[in-house]
């Protein structure tokens, strides 16, 4: 699994676990109404408390996905929990974002097994790039006159 | 300036680290973290929404940890955060305050080196961070500790001033 955290440090220890205080800091700010501030303690606060959070829910789907005699905890594990834990509100724009996400899935395959169909080399391919654009131009050039 | 852009989203590999840390918790499908985040950003609304509007309730300006407190006791959806909030003390829990220093701090407030200006805060505050066994220490005696300064304590005891809920 790709990770995007170019520009964050090494991982915390294992105990350490916890979300990245900047990045929690700025959506916190991004939801308050404008002339209220968080303090300090709280936002550290509500770190503990989203932690917590992804522990109730994966906690829940584990076993919703024994239930289900799977190993591997599906995002449809993920959407059932949310729904036996009271959050069902959650589960319209979850489902969008599992929808999104399948969808770039798809693409990815796409363009991979393309490349891959061909058999041909980069500079093969390249190459041969290199010609349908000669080639084109040639006969826009011819037709031009 | 604030920025409601909301493109800051949660790190999709530390939430898989920090589901796999339960034992009980195995194998985990790659789009799963990435669904976790969208609940997790949606449950951030719920519980910033939630302290803030006690916050407003009580005529403050800045989300304090007793807000979130209240807020977790009478929210239903947020009954499994109570043991986390527990140890945060109510505001009328005594603790010495010392009017005219208030007072004195009140006016250096205002004058004020616009730190305090909105979103400004968090990063800058030198004030100290309680580490867990502190606060366990809270629980029976709600004194700071000595490494908080006075006049840091001051200013953040002054913003409970609005409120005297018994």
């Amino acid at each position: 699994m790709s990770d995007n955290e170019g520009h964050s440090a090494a991982p915390p220890s294992e105990e350490d676990l916890s979300l990245p205080k900047a990045t929690v800091a700025k959506m916190i700010a991004e939801l308050l109404p404008n002339g209220v501030t968080c303090a300090k303690d709280t936002r550290d606060l509500i770190i503990e408390c989203c932690v917590e959070y992804i522990h109730l829910i994966s906690s829940e789907a584990n076993e919703i996905c024994e239930q289900d005699a799977k190993k591997t905890i599906a995002p449809e594990h993920i959407i059932s929990a949310l729904k036996r834990l009271g959050f069902e509100t959650f589960t319209a724009e979850v489902e969008d974002v599992l929808k999104d996400h399948k969808q770039q899935q798809k693409e990815r395959e796409k363009k991979v097994s393309k490349l891959e169909l061909s058999g041909l080399s980069e500079e093969e391919l390249l190459r041969q790039q290199q010609e349908l654009f000669a080639q084109s131009l040639a006969k826009y050039q011819s037709t031009q006159q | 300036m604030k920025n409601k852009n909301k493109q800051t989203k949660f790190p999709v590999a530390r939430i898989k680290r920090i589901m796999q840390k339960d034992e009980e918790v195995g194998k985990v499908a790659q789009a799963t973290p990435v669904v976790i985040s969208k609940a997790l950003e949606l449950f951030l609304a719920m519980i910033v929404d939630e302290a803030s509007k006690v916050t407003i309730e009580r005529g403050s300006k800045r989300v304090e940890a007793y807000h979130l407190k209240h807020a977790v006791e009478t929210v239903d959806m947020l009954d499994f955060l109570k043991e986390i909030v527990e140890a945060v003390p109510d505001p009328s829990a005594g603790g010495t305050i010392d009017l005219e220093q208030e007072q004195a701090d009140k006016e250096k407030k205002k004058r004020g080196k616009g730190k305090k200006a909105e979103g400004g805060e968090a990063s800058t505050a030198p004030r100290k961070r309680r580490k867990k066994a502190d606060k366990a220490k809270d629980e029976e005696d709600v004194e700071p500790e000595e490494e908080e300064s006075v006049e840091a304590y001051s200013r953040r005891l002054h913003e409970e001033d609005d409120d005297y809920e018994r």
